[in-house]
């Protein structure tokens, strides 16, 4: 009896632990802007000869106090909230053990792997909400005021979520840390309220992801979108089309653009939950659509990349 | 002394009515958002310091009614921004949820009932303006809102962010 007790336990525990959705992940940055007004800019070679300028997180972190504690104070609103966000110091600080293997990797010509550290960054982290942050004090005589602006930021579709901004009342004593404080106290539940709505429409109408369809050059299936496949002489490109408006939320997605070489999907809406009321992330829909194309009458191997909770590439003809 | 017993029972039996007349006048005040709520300056973490103001024909009732206001307010009214404060909307903001919720909000909003234990005058002197027949308090009062955010998940009023993954 117990032995039974514990059977259906085990799958009423395992049912609700499938229905919960997946959970974003968010993750506070300095915003570029602020990082170029600090200083906090490095330079790398963008590959034709020019040095382009990116962030330095690392010497931010290291060295902008204020920076620190509006990370932390935000992180520990978030977490009072019942979501705890990633830490990006500690994301930095596994970067840099990445990056150190990394540098040991060399192809035969000796030639180094290529990562720009944004790149690096957010496949690292895994953020799927970026959280910038901005602020900036503006000194009359012996007022200052602080202007701030907190805005999130959907790192695969790249929408903005939605933000809070404000000024703060001309103050004579308090110094930066403290206006800062004050200020993402004062909008964190503004910040909240954007996130619950985007949330909520998460839930009505499915996650909004994006989706890219290449194919493999000179590949040994010899397609591309253009190929006639299936009994009717469908395009490929018809097929994926036809697809994608059977399988999303409300049939809605848009196609940014394509050719006979790829096609890029936007605001594609997927369902939180497959048909067994498993939760579903980009990947789970992308091995969907994988695994239609690859059956009769198509026979199309597929090779599917993932690029985090809301965006998946399918590169087709080979594996 | 008999007849001073009985006058002062008649003024007990008089006044009583009459008090509880504006009481209930005061609630039913609050029921129709008949009361204003204006920020009062950046509250510490996790409290929201308002300004309200309600009316009562009593100015003791009003004063009064203003801790329970207060707690009406941020969920169901929220405040606009002025003077370097930060407009926030109410805690509830769904239309009807206060309808949905009668029962739930009829013993939260009860005398000293749940609603009490998230407010909390702060020191501030009370203001009493004679608006015709009847008087305009305002009190500035310190709300829990993050306790009060949170018994309302609880409740099943509002959803928590991280509810639904």
């Amino acid at each position: 009896m117990k032995k039974y007790i514990l059977l259906i336990a085990c799958v009423v525990c395992s049912l609700m632990a499938s229905a919960q959705a997946k959970k974003p992940t968010l993750m506070v940055m300095p915003s570029d802007a602020w990082c170029y007004q600090n200083g906090f800019m490095k330079e790398i070679p963008d590959g034709e000869g020019h040095a382009k300028q990116i962030p330095d997180y690392e010497e931010a972190l290291r060295t902008s106090m204020d920076l620190k504690l509006a990370i932390a104070k935000i992180n520990d609103l978030m977490a009072e909230r019942g979501f705890p966000l990633k830490d990006l110091e500690q994301q930095v600080k596994l970067i840099q053990q990445q990056t150190a293997e990394q540098n040991l990797v060399t192809s035969k010509s000796g030639n180094e792997m290529a990562e720009s550290p944004i790149d690096n960054l957010l496949r690292v982290a895994k953020a799927d909400i970026i959280i910038e942050l901005t602020w900036d004090i503006k000194e009359q005589g012996p007022k200052r005021t602080l202007s701030y602006i907190l805005e999130g930021k959907d790192s695969y579709t790249g929408k903005s979520i939605g933000g809070s901004n404000g000024t703060s009342s001309p103050s004579f004593s308090a110094d930066v840390s403290v206006l800062l404080e004050e200020a993402v106290v004062a909008h964190i539940d503004n910040f909240n309220n954007r996130l619950q709505s985007y949330f909520d429409d998460l839930f009505a109408n499915g996650r909004e992801v994006a989706l890219e369809i290449r194919v493999f050059a000179d590949n040994a299936a010899g397609i591309d979108m253009e190929s006639e496949v299936g009994p009717n002489g469908d395009e490929l490109a018809e097929v994926i089309d036809a697809w994608m408006a059977e399988n999303t939320v409300q049939g809605r997605f848009s196609k940014l653009g394509s050719s006979e070489n790829y096609i890029a999907y936007e605001q594609v809406r997927i369902p939180l939950y497959n048909a067994k009321g498993v939760a579903m992330d980009t990947e789970a829909y992308a091995r969907q659509l994988r695994n239609f194309l690859r059956k009769e009458p198509y026979n199309i191997p597929v090779k599917v990349l993932n690029r985090g909770l809301g965006k998946c590439i399918l590169v087709l003809g080979e594996k | 002394m008999k007849r001073t017993i009985l006058l002062f029972a008649l003024a007990m039996l008089i006044a009583m009515p009459i008090f509880a007349g504006a009481k209930k006048k005061a609630e039913k005040d609050t029921e129709h958002f008949r009361y204003e709520i204006e920020c009062a300056g950046n509250g510490t973490q996790g409290t929201y310091l308002v300004k309200v103001w309600s009316y009562s024909k009593r100015p003791k009732v009003a004063a009064e009614q203003c801790m329970k206001n207060a707690v009406h307010g941020i969920i169901f009214k929220g405040y606009t921004g002025d003077n370097g404060c930060v407009a926030q909307r109410p805690l509830a903001p769904q239309p009807g949820v206060e309808m949905e919720y009668e029962e739930y909000f009829k013993a939260f909003f009860s005398d000293k009932g749940e609603y009490y234990k998230y407010v909390s005058l702060t020191g501030a002197t009370q203001e009493i303006v004679k608006v015709g027949k009847e008087y305009k308090v305002g009190i500035v009062v310190s709300v829990q809102k993050d306790e009060l955010r949170k018994a309302l998940e609880q409740a099943g009023v509002i959803r928590g962010l991280g509810s639904g993954f």
